[in-house]
């Protein structure tokens, strides 16, 4: 069991005790005794202590461990220095090969530590051919280790409903998806947007300047059950109901299992549902959009004609 | 006052989506958790049934729901290339009605997976 660029003691603090390192399972009666964790980060978090091995690699070089990692599960040699270059002695990169091979059941947790440095996407990319090339030897999974509630339902409905998971681009009529291009901050940073309909995140809090300016630049419409940072830079804000608190639903847990919510308390708000429903019955009342429209040359067809 | 007990809630403040939380609730607000961990049990108890914040706001100015639809549709309507992000802290049938919506204005879905 891998965790890389993840620190789930203090992000996920039960997903040690009740998913993945100390549950008993059929072929692990001793649960914590029958599994062993390995973390990899950048410094020392407080995982490190679960973790029976910790290798501490310098800062930007996950991509070149992994690399390292892929070419010694396949057997070929590998420079003697490019272990001195990921801040590992070589010996630790092979025992962790001899681990994971030894494995009956590998998987590799990756966290926003990978995803988000240097590489990114690329990164992730590397951690999921390294998972695939595994299962050459044994059976070995990887999972994203998923920060917010439901993002993982986001992937879901994407998908099943687009055929892409996320950045799916809708314009021609057609889903188009490309990563980079159709990738949020890419949008804003290059201010492709001309218009943010915003619901369950608070981008004004967490995206680079550019992206902030550039919502506040274009109408931002923001659903939330706060007034947030992004509210205040927002043309529109509507106040929705709490999801799982509040408002009922399904949210996706990270290894893609369905769970209903009971909520606890009745909103004085509507839902994040029934406001986007709104919405669209709202744009549905309106002529549709056709190239050009908004420019010089008008031409106006109303919907459901 | 009587507290309503809720069995088997589920906490969507992190990814693991714990679904054996135990909630004791008072009309207006969370009360106590169970099995929560600790960020969970901040997650449900800061957000409460009160109403705290003004129902819509267009322009920073307070206005109804109704109004800010109306806004927001022509927001979207009149734009080229819209963009409908986030959608990590809705719930799945929130989800595909924003799927539903941009494809509609013709824009581009995302959520926080492309950070």
């Amino acid at each position: 069991m891998i965790y890389w660029g993840g620190n789930p003691a203090e992000c996920h603090p039960r997903h040690f005790t009740k998913y993945s390192l100390t549950q008993k399972g059929k072929f692990t009666p001793n649960g914590r005794k029958d599994r062993t964790m390995v973390l990899v980060d950048i410094r020392e978090t407080p995982s490190a202590k679960a973790a029976d091995l910790f290798l501490q690699i310098r800062p930007g070089k996950d991509f070149e461990l992994i690399s390292v990692l892929r070419a010694l599960v396949k057997g070929q040699r590998v420079r003697a220095d490019a272990a001195a270059e990921i801040g590992l002695p070589m010996q630790q990169v092979h025992d962790l090969v001899g681990m994971m091979k030894a494995a009956r059941f590998g998987i590799i947790f990756f966290g926003m530590g990978l995803s988000m440095t240097r590489g990114k996407h690329m990164n992730s990319a590397g951690v999921l051919m390294l998972a695939a090339e595994m299962n050459a030897f044994t059976k070995f999974v990887a999972m994203p280790m998923r920060g917010h509630g439901n993002v993982t339902g986001a992937d879901v409905v994407m998908r099943y409903s687009t055929g892409y998971p996320f950045g799916v681009n809708l314009c021609r009529g057609y889903p188009r998806f490309n990563p980079g291009e159709f990738s949020t901050v890419d949008l804003l940073v290059r201010g492709d947007n001309d218009a943010c309909l915003v619901l369950g995140a608070d981008p004004g809090a967490t995206m680079p300047q550019p992206a902030i300016d550039h919502l506040a630049r274009i109408p931002t419409i923001v659903l939330d059950p706060k007034v947030t940072h992004t509210s205040r830079l927002a043309r529109v804000h509507i106040t929705t109901a709490v999801t799982g608190v509040s408002a009922p639903g399904t949210a996706y847990r990270m290894d893609e299992i369905p769970l209903p919510l009971r909520p606890a308390l009745k909103s004085p708000y509507p839902t994040d549902e029934q406001v986007v429903r709104r919405i669209r019955e709202a744009v549905q009342r309106r002529p549709a959009w056709l190239p050009g429209r908004n420019g010089k040359h008008g031409n106006l067809v109303s919907h459901g004609m | 006052m009587s507290l309503t007990v809720v069995k088997n809630a589920t906490c969507t403040f992190c990814g693991c989506v714990c679904d054996d939380i135990e909630l004791h609730a008072n009309a207006e607000k969370i009360v106590a958790t169970k099995r929560a961990c600790s960020l969970g049990e901040s997650w449900f108890k800061n957000h409460t049934a009160e109403r705290l914040y003004p129902e819509a706001l267009i322009d920073g100015q307070e206005a109804t729901v109704d109004a800010a639809v109306e806004v927001a549709a022509d927001y979207l309507v009149n734009a080229n290339m819209p963009l409908v992000y986030g959608m990590s802290n809705v719930t799945c049938e929130a989800q595909r009605e924003a799927v539903s919506l941009a494809e509609l204005v013709g824009g581009i879905i995302d959520s926080h997976t492309s950070l």
